[in-house]
């Protein structure tokens, strides 16, 4: 009901809506037509009546006036202790369910030296639904939710620029889709991200910070109500900081990712993605080459907008161009273009297809009008467009594995322009990953990472050889 | 170290609303006159493309025939995926039709 009261508000139109059970995919017609004659799970009336109603004169005409605007929210939350703001703010669906640093006007203000924009500057307005109301936010309103992932002020441009882009990190789909943060430029080493060993792995705190502050974002400012707007049936475990790290600029052999987006190489940028899977390479290109393996994992997905991203060790980008001959990203993208196919049954068998491309068919738009036509065994080369497959470095060089993803890049956009005038000096920047893998040439500024305290004294390994 | 939390906790801290402001702000409209009864009426169903939707709607056309059979049931996906606008049926549903019921499967 309160989807039937946001609709109306956001088109003025108080239209009269059916309910039915939920799904309707996958069901067999006889369980439709149960459900058809059933009632509406919402009201409790038969659904063929509710319409029957609704299109006709005995539907009511005088029912709630739409609520065309709603009230300015407050700034501020009345005074209470820790406990109760951090119960208020779980129990009102403000979290990701982790404990959060509560937004202090002191944190906020801090977490405002890390820009010099103004605090009442409106940076964009987002919504996780499609077409429904969007909800306006501030610089503050990003630092509010910077402070409580967690982030220090020099996080502070990234997840600005993320929030400009106004997608949120888990769209309304009952999909439930998977994102991805990557970051480009010399703020990666200046905030100590981690673009090397382990770099997906929650070890750093820029990566694990910025990525979970689009989440918060998401949550409070794209308007993210578990089952009332996120309607993702099992959810996504990668939006928790949605894979937020940094390309390994320094030790990959082709360019990076943002300079082919048309950036500077001095250019910092964030550049965002969205899709469902990651699969492993499961193993070193040893046996054979990354760009086959990769062939044999590609057709499990529909490719419906001919989108894949490869996250790539470093010693598998080198490989790829040393012994195989692939010069670039885009020559790499080109032979995946042309050489992964699968039979026309496949492809037009699978539930995404048939919502995207189908449509597209019918209407005689080519390729899929040909594709169409094509007998169930011919081979369709469906990843048709080959600027759709981007390869990202990522990796400490521990073993040349990759990840084969169906995301595709949405956008990107400028960290420079939402740094502070004055920089951060270097002291008062938060230390950074435990292990010193990012900063390279001093980049960073900081000294050494020093003083890490064993509770078994010193350095004695972790007890964990690693299979290699 | 339990009188610290004790502190902690009776403190009272002031903390900001971290949710967007809601903008919607839509001209009111009114609905189409509604009809007199459904008899003799040209009814469009348009599925607008998650699964389920069409085959829901293929039901609801049978029911329709069989309940008003003067009811003249037009059943169509529309062109384009479920995000895009299709000015052309629309057209096509005010031009020849009296009302329309959407389905949105998935």
């Amino acid at each position: 009901m309160d989807y039937v009261a946001r609709d109306a508000r956001c088109h003025g139109l108080d239209l009269p809506f059916t309910f039915t059970p939920h799904p309707l995919v996958g069901n067999d017609q006889s369980t439709l037509e149960t459900y058809l004659r059933g009632n509406d799970p919402a009201t409790g009336v038969p659904i063929l009546e509710e319409i029957i109603q609704a299109l006709t004169k005995s539907f009511p005409k005088s029912r709630q006036p739409v609520e065309t605007a709603k009230q300015r929210l407050p700034r501020l939350l009345s005074s209470d202790n820790e406990a109760n703001l951090q119960r208020l703010f779980v129990e009102n669906g403000w979290t990701d369910g982790l404990p959060i640093i509560l937004p202090t006007e002191e944190r906020v203000a801090e977490m405002l030296s890390g820009t010099s924009h103004d605090r009442d500057e409106v940076v964009g307005r987002m919504t996780i639904t499609t077409n429904q109301e969007k909800l306006e936010y501030t610089v503050e309103k990003v630092a509010v939710n910077a402070v409580m992932a967690g982030a220090r002020p020099e996080h502070l441009p990234v997840i600005l620029a993320i929030a400009s882009i106004a997608e949120g990190s888990m769209p309304s789909s009952t999909t439930s889709f998977a994102r991805m943060v990557m970051v480009n430029g010399p703020i990666r080493n200046e905030i100590g991200m981690n673009s090397g060993i382990g770099a997906l792995s929650p070890f750093n705190l820029a990566n694990s910070v910025i990525g979970r502050a689009w989440t918060l974002m998401t949550i409070n400012l794209g308007d993210a109500r578990l089952g009332e707007t996120f309607m993702g049936s099992q959810g996504n475990t990668t939006n928790y900081n949605n894979m937020c790290c940094a390309e390994n600029e320094e030790r990959s052999v082709w360019e990076p990712f943002h300079v082919e987006k048309g950036f500077k190489q001095e250019e910092s940028v964030v550049s965002l993605f969205l899709g469902w899977s990651v699969v492993n390479s499961m193993g070193a290109p040893n046996r054979r080459a990354a760009h086959e393996e990769t062939a044999i994992i590609l057709p499990a997905f529909p490719a419906h907008t001919s989108s894949a991203t490869l996250i790539m060790d470093p010693l598998v980008a080198r490989g790829l161009k040393e012994r195989h001959g692939f010069e670039s990203k885009r020559h790499l993208a080109r032979w995946l273009s042309e050489n992964v196919k699968i039979p026309a049954k496949q492809y037009w068998s699978a539930d995404l297809v048939y919502a995207f491309v189908l449509p597209l068919a019918e209407q005689g738009v080519e390729p899929f009008a040909s594709w169409h036509k094509l007998p169930p065994n011919e081979l369709i080369a469906h990843y048709n467009k080959p600027e759709n497959i981007n390869v990202i470095v990522v990796g400490g060089e521990t073993n040349p594995l990759w990840q084969t993803t169906d995301f595709r890049y949405t956008r990107s956009a400028s960290i420079d322009a939402w740094r502070p005038k004055n920089p951060i000096p270097a002291g008062l920047r938060m230390p950074r990953a435990p292990v010193d893998l990012t900063c390279r040439g001093g980049a960073c500024e900081l000294p050494p990472a020093s003083g890490r305290i064993r509770p078994d004294g010193p350095e004695s390994g972790n007890g964990n050889s690693g299979a290699g | 170290m339990a009188t610290i939390e004790r502190l902690r906790d009776k403190a009272l801290v002031r903390v900001l609303h971290p949710r967007g402001q809601p903008t919607a702000k839509a001209e009111t409209l009114s609905l189409a006159p509604r009809l007199d009864s459904l008899e003799g009426k040209t009814v469009y169903l348009i599925d607008v493309g998650f699964g389920g939707g069409y085959e829901f709607l293929a039901a609801m056309k049978s029911w329709l025939s069989t309940t008003f059979p003067t009811v003249k049931p037009v059943l169509k996906r529309k062109a384009g995926n479920m995000l895009l606008d299709n000015p052309e049926l629309w057209a096509e549903i005010k031009a020849q039709g009296h009302a329309v019921i959407f389905g949105v499967g998935g």
